[in-house]
């Protein structure tokens, strides 16, 4: 098959139109290689010989087009223990202030949003059991959720190459992990079912609220791909999505102040995290 | 394993079953679901008259990010007036959700960067940052070839030296020349034409 025109200045503009208001993500014109690369790979996966053919096929959403076409833009490359100051902030600071005040009966309810192909969730089980000491005093519910549905299939299936694990220990490794081959290995069954994984768009509400209520919401990393308008709905969502209390831990370079008044800042020993007022405590 | 798996998580909120009357509730809960459903064209009087009242930060903001998601020149036009608020909180906010729509923004920029009072159009520079192309160029450069506060100028001169192309450079000398006697804006000045001489064209 020869290779596709090159999209042009106004098809480049009607698919970054079309992405931003399905995901919220930006792609401005220095990014148009980015969205070429990618459409030229959707364009020969679904045999559309022009750009209007596949647009058609995408806006109709023939065969589900639209979650692979969203699927081809999301960047999933993460690891285990990715900025493990925060996951010692959680078990040091964050968790003892959750539970000073809850029966044993209730949850510990944590989410990894977006979670990628799952190292986030499973990083965070694994510190939990590893590093907190009430961690068999509480249930605890860990969900991971993400735009891409391919990458929850493979957060499901936990296989992992070694670049993913390379923060960890060899005991770790071995505690945790079944080696299946030379280069690949799989999350013991026992914390694969511990996690629970799920389909979320962070600027839909009507994704975002069948969630419920978290104590703590990790989300690394994707709120720069917005604009101002989707990360101010985005942090809305987000707020919705915790408890009173609650603690939201971003990626490092972002910093949820910049973004919405909603939301304290916490300086911790380890972390810096961002906490919705516990009810009344704001006017 | 301590670790559980549910089926699902708690039950969400209902939807407001009438938002629009909901804005007016005492509930705080009720006026920020209300706020933040009402996210149609037709929602835009509603949304402006509860944030010409609505006295709690956090449905004030919900009210800004639905007016934001609208993005109309209409949602922008109910945002816009509050910049003259003496909270300096709600000019904040206000400016913050402006930014989130730029285009919509950008029809009102002219008549904000000309308005009577100087402290618009201080801010009004800001707003400027948002919006793309050649115009923040031009709007800024008529500005300072107009404005006789030194302060909005300095803000001008600021938001210039970001965004501002070569076109810039004559506007920028010409308030040079008339500010000569405010040493802090001749400075103000050399670095923006610095910066802007620095930059890459193209």
């Amino acid at each position: 098959m020869d290779e596709p025109e090159p999209v042009t200045e106004e098809e480049f503009a009607r698919l970054s139109d079309f992405l931003y208001r399905r995901t919220g993500m930006v792609f401005t014109e220095s990014k148009r290689y980015y969205v070429q690369r990618r459409v030229t790979d959707r364009m020969a996966a679904t045999g559309a010989t022009s750009f209007a053919s596949y647009f058609a096929r995408l806006r109709s959403d023939l065969n589900g087009e639209i979650e692979q076409f969203i699927n081809a833009f999301t960047v999933n490359e993460t690891y285990f223990y990715r900025e493990d100051h925060q996951l010692r902030c959680l078990s040091s600071d964050l968790l003892a202030e959750r539970i000073r005040h809850r029966r044993r009966s209730e949850a510990v309810r944590i989410w990894s949003v977006p979670c990628s192909t799952g190292e986030e969730p499973y990083s965070i089980a694994m510190w939990l059991l590893e590093s907190w000491p009430q961690v068999d005093a509480y249930d605890i519910e860990i969900i991971g959720s993400d735009i891409d549905t391919r990458v929850l299939l493979a957060a499901e299936t936990g296989i992992f190459g070694k670049r993913a694990l390379m923060r960890l220990s060899p005991d770790l490794v071995a505690k945790y992990f079944v080696q299946l081959d030379e280069d690949r290995w799989q999350i013991l069954e026992d914390l694969r079912g511990s996690v629970r994984f799920s389909p979320v768009n962070l600027v839909e509400a009507a994704q975002t609220r069948p969630h419920g209520q978290f104590d703590v919401i990790f989300c690394r990393n994707v709120l720069i791909y917005f604009d101002d308008a989707s990360r101010r709905l985005a942090a809305e969502n987000l707020y919705e999505n915790l408890a009173p209390g609650g603690f939201i831990c971003l990626g490092h370079t972002e910093s949820m102040s910049r973004i919405s008044p909603l939301f304290e800042v916490r300086r911790f020993a380890e972390a810096i995290v961002y906490q919705r007022p516990m009810e009344g405590a704001r006017g | 394993m301590p670790l559980i798996r549910k089926p699902s998580g708690n039950t969400p909120p209902p939807a407001p079953l009438s938002p629009v009357a909901d804005l007016q509730s005492a509930s705080a809960d009720a006026r920020w679901a209300a706020a933040r459903s009402l996210t149609g064209e037709a929602d835009v009087p509603a949304l402006a008259a509860a944030l010409a009242v609505e006295g709690d930060t956090r449905v004030r903001e919900a009210i800004l990010t639905s007016l934001a998601q609208i993005g109309s020149v209409p949602a922008a036009e109910a945002v816009a007036p509050h910049i003259r608020s003496d909270d300096a909180s709600l000019r904040t906010a206000v400016l913050d959700a402006l930014h989130a729509m730029p285009d919509a923004v950008a029809a009102g920029l002219p008549g904000l960067l000309g308005d009577a009072d100087a402290d618009v159009r201080l801010l009004a520079c800001e707003l400027v940052r948002a919006i793309h192309g050649a115009e923040p160029t031009r709007l800024l450069c008529d500005l300072l070839d107009r404005e006789v506060e030194p302060n909005v100028s300095a803000a001008a001169i600021e938001v210039l030296a970001e965004v501002g192309g070569p076109d810039a450079l004559p506007a920028l000398a010409r308030c040079a020349d008339r500010f000569a006697d405010l040493p802090f804006l001749t400075f103000s000045v050399r670095v923006a034409a610095e910066r802007i001489g620095a930059k890459p064209i193209g």
